[in-house]
């Protein structure tokens, strides 16, 4: 009860302004504005009051995939990661990965001791990766409504201790109460102070590799 | 005579590079290392390797981890938090103690039999760690030491 007289003094209050501004000061007699602001203020109040019970509304995932792909004429190399942890604020469009490294399974074994080896990510200095975004269209996604969204995320990549600023597209599927996030992306490895000097290694792993990563958010 | 040397000589080069070749075909087809045949490095609680985690990252990353990411084999014992799936369908175990801020999240290996494992269990589960225990202030919260390829030695 208290509320509603507080609107009603604020709609009157406002009424009150909106006569003064009135240039040729005719008084507010207009029945549809009236109802225009007196649904405006209610929009309003709906509005703050979702945005709060919101706030602070960041899911969590352990289930996470991340895999790339490197391709030479003389080898295709390939290696999984099912670590990965991940969060994402819908509020803000916050997204943060983080993928131990070591994590990451090769078919053949001398690949993965390679992959890990401190002359190309070392990984026992390096334990993890991390990608700090950040969802710069947050308006075309609605995190309530089932869908396919294309979000453009833009934030600081490191690996290897080398941190880059990427901007990707990423989609993002709603379905339920699951989110998903899909994100492809190349990574060119001298970027990130990645390569090896010499040897088979040098000419079998491409200069330019294609990551995929994938968070489910339940 | 002449011939005799060539014909020598051909064949220790040949050789040589079968042996060669040979030895390059084993190195590079070399089989992964079994994580459960090889003998555990460290018999432990999970709280205390979540603890050595947090009290000193680096010096833990120095003991646990291996530069060509053959890192430790651990026995590592805990109550069971959480059961869940990974996106490879595999069966992943939390040990971790309530109160605490973090636990060991440990991958078992296809071939495990975990069927009969139910929350509050405390378990005995042997496997490769990964990744350390840490406060992360980008995602804001506590990560979980991270193990792979584990088996259920006792429960």
């Amino acid at each position: 009860m208290k509320i509603w007289g507080f609107m009603k003094m604020l709609l009157w209050k406002k009424e009150k302004s909106l006569n003064s501004n009135n240039y040729n000061n005719k008084p507010l007699k207009n029945k549809f504005m009236k109802k225009t602001i007196f649904s405006l203020a209610i929009v309003g109040i709906l509005i703050l009051s979702s945005a709060f019970s919101t706030i602070g509304d960041k899911l969590v995932s352990k289930s996470g995939h991340v895999s790339f792909y490197s391709h030479t004429a003389i080898e295709d190399i390939s290696a999984d990661n099912f670590k990965m942890v991940s969060t994402l604020e819908t509020e803000t469009g916050e997204m943060v990965f983080s993928v131990p490294m070591q994590s990451f399974e090769f078919e053949k074994s001398l690949m993965q001791k390679h992959f890990n080896s401190s002359k190309f990510l070392d990984t026992k200095k390096f334990p993890k990766s991390k990608f700090i975004g950040k969802i710069t269209n947050l308006n075309d996604i609605d995190f309530s409504a089932n869908g396919t969204y294309t979000a453009n995320v833009t934030g600081d990549l490191t690996i290897h201790g080398v941190t880059k600023n990427i901007t990707k597209n990423a989609t993002i599927t709603v379905s339920g109460a699951k989110v998903t996030v899909d994100v492809e992306l190349s990574i060119t490895l001298a970027d990130y102070n990645i390569a090896f000097k010499k040897g088979k290694p040098s000419t079998n792993i491409a200069k330019t590799i294609d990551a995929k990563i994938k968070a489910e958010f339940n | 005579m002449k011939k005799k040397i060539l014909k020598w000589g051909l064949i220790v080069v040949i050789g040589g590079l079968l042996i060669g070749v040979g030895i390059t075909l084993y190195m590079f087809n070399q089989p992964h290392r079994d994580v459960q045949a090889t003998t555990a490095d460290y018999k432990m609680d999970a709280n205390q390797l979540v603890n050595e985690y947090l009290a000193n990252a680096e010096a833990s990353n120095e003991k646990y981890l291996d530069e060509e990411g053959e890192s430790k084999i651990i026995e590592v014992t805990g109550r069971v938090s959480e059961i869940s799936a990974d996106l490879n369908n595999n069966v992943v175990i939390l040990l971790k103690t309530n109160g605490d801020k973090a636990g060991v999240s440990c991958t078992l290996l296809k071939t495990t039999d975990s069927a009969n494992i139910n929350l509050g269990d405390v378990v005995t589960i042997k496997g490769v760690i990964r990744a350390g225990a840490g406060y992360d202030e980008d995602l804001g919260l506590y990560e979980d030491v991270i193990m792979e390829k584990g088996k259920i030695i006792k429960q």
